[in-house]
């Protein structure tokens, strides 16, 4: 064993620059990411809970799915698959724009919005449909019950289970570094590559990738303190 | 309890054998072992690859450890290696020495030791015949597609700030980018730039281009502060190129008649 630490090299000149890029890549494409996951995870729960067969039966093939499949997987399918089914002027000019980025956007919301889908739906199942009863009787709609009564409870359910998920597709994004997405994963890949010190690389990526999601789990529990008033005793 | 602290010392005892044994010189221990253990590429044709009918690695790299091996007078052992993980085998004695494509750079030499060039590789282009690209130059506002952590990847944002590099795992994963058209060109050494070209249904489709990018010296991986096995290794490789044995090696991987057809346009360093 005669490996010497050396910890100012990674934070010296160059090496520290390219995790510092390798966070901002991470970060956008997890928030990008966030963002699609939660529309179309509640647009699957709308679906599920809707009245309408087809659409029921689409909404569960989906969940079933995208979270039965490794993301890996889905990844190299929606990068390296997708070819032959794209038409050629299309593909003349998708391949010009970033599309190493956009296909793990693509591959991260789907897979995430399966799983977003399932708590949504869970949340608002566990609300007792007495109580949707109940404030149809005192004479509010459909969508004021909903909105007033059932979603607010069903929200603070599933905030816990949301934030899991919201940290689970910042962790997964390091899978887009695959396909050449330069995130934080792939700069520490680079860095151990050029320097030789693995140990203090991953080290460091390891603290980012902590810190980042003890930093969303601590902003997402304030919120609801201060603004939902979830977890606070009354 | 008694027994227990008996095997313990026995244990301690033989670790601390085990460990002076390493420290003495890598040429004895060979010796003593009576087997070269040598850190190859096992899917890097026609440098290290399983052959499809034997099922045995072979090639360029291979041949050369048993020239090593033979001029020892002991056996070979063949470990399959990659780019991440040789040269952490080679600091802690899983492998004797490294032939696996692996560049001569000065950085490396903080970790190990290296044998003078046995292969001067240079960094080119792969890219389609009708791409218009000819050297890079071209490249410029284009992608090009490179494997994680080599040399190659570095070199080419040098050459061509101007163009984006997106790196995969391997070199096939990179090969099938450019055939989808996702990157205009894939830059790394040529011999492996042929040797992927090679693999392909067609590969007169896809031409190998461009001046040489960087100089890719390849040498063989040695012990760190191990002179004796060192100047084993340099006078050993001299000999196979006087008596002409490298030539005949080289011919029968790099010939006219082989699938990676590649003159031989260097001469190696010899000492006088």
């Amino acid at each position: 064993m005669n490996y010497t630490f050396n910890w100012a090299l990674i934070f010296a000149g160059e090496y520290g620059r390219w995790f510092v890029d390798g966070l901002a890549v991470t970060l956008e494409l997890s928030g990008i990411s966030i963002l699609f996951a939660l529309l179309l995870g509640t647009l699957l729960t709308v679906l599920r809970l809707s009245r309408v067969r087809p659409l029921v039966w689409f909404s569960a093939a989906y969940v079933e799915f995208f979270r039965n499949t490794p993301l890996m997987v889905q990844i190299f399918f929606w990068y390296f698959g997708s070819d032959p089914i794209l038409p050629d002027f299309f593909k003349k000019w998708l391949y010009q724009q970033n599309i190493e980025f956009a296909t793990a956007v693509i591959a991260l919301s789907t897979y995430t919005a399966a799983f977003i889908a399932e708590e949504l739906r869970s949340g608002i199942l566990s609300i007792p449909k007495t109580q949707l009863e109940a404030s149809r009787a005192t004479g509010l709609t459909f969508i004021q019950a909903m909105r007033y009564v059932i979603l607010p409870q069903a929200f603070r359910i599933i905030i816990p289970p949301l934030i899991s998920q919201f940290l689970n597709l910042i962790k997964n994004s390091s899978l887009a570094m695959t396909i050449g997405v330069m995130e934080l994963t792939y700069m520490a890949r680079q860095v151990e590559a050029h320097t030789f010190h693995g140990f203090e690389a991953f080290t460091v990526s390891t603290l980012i990738y902590l810190s980042l999601s003890l930093l969303v789990s601590f902003i997402i529990n304030q919120y609801n303190k201060h603004f939902l008033h979830i977890g606070s005793r009354r | 309890m008694n027994g227990f602290w008996q095997r313990t010392l026995v244990i301690l005892a033989a670790l601390a054998l085990g460990a002076s044994a390493a420290h003495a010189g890598k040429l004895d221990e060979v010796k003593s072992r009576g087997k070269l253990i040598a850190g190859v590429k096992d899917s890097q044709p026609p440098f290290g690859y399983v052959d499809e009918q034997t099922r045995q690695i072979v090639g360029f790299e291979i041949d050369i450890c048993a020239a090593l091996a033979k001029k020892l007078g002991v056996g070979l052992e063949l470990k399959p290696v990659t780019s991440a993980t040789r040269i952490p085998m080679l600091e802690q004695g899983a492998i004797d020495l490294i032939a696996a494509t692996m560049t001569h750079k000065i950085e490396r030499e903080e970790k190990i030791d290296f044998s003078i060039t046995y292969f001067p590789a240079t960094q080119k282009l792969l890219v389609h015949k009708d791409s218009g690209i000819k050297s890079v130059a071209d490249l410029a506002g284009k992608k090009v597609g490179s494997a994680k952590g080599s040399t190659s990847e570095q070199n080419i944002k040098k050459a061509q700030p101007e163009c984006t590099v997106v790196s995969f795992e391997t070199y096939p994963e990179a090969f099938l980018a450019l055939k989808q058209g996702k990157v205009a060109a894939v830059t790394t050494d040529a011999p492996i730039l042929l040797g992927i070209r090679n693999s392909d249904d067609h590969p007169e489709q896809w031409i190998i281009v461009g001046e040489d990018i960087a100089a890719e010296p390849y040498g063989i991986g040695l012990p760190e502060n191990d002179s004796d096995f060192r100047d084993f290794v340099n006078t050993t490789l001299m000999e196979m190129w006087k008596s002409g044995e490298y030539q005949q090696i080289y011919a029968k991987w790099f010939g006219p008649d082989t699938k990676f057809p590649l003159p031989l346009n260097w001469t190696m360093e010899i000492w006088p």
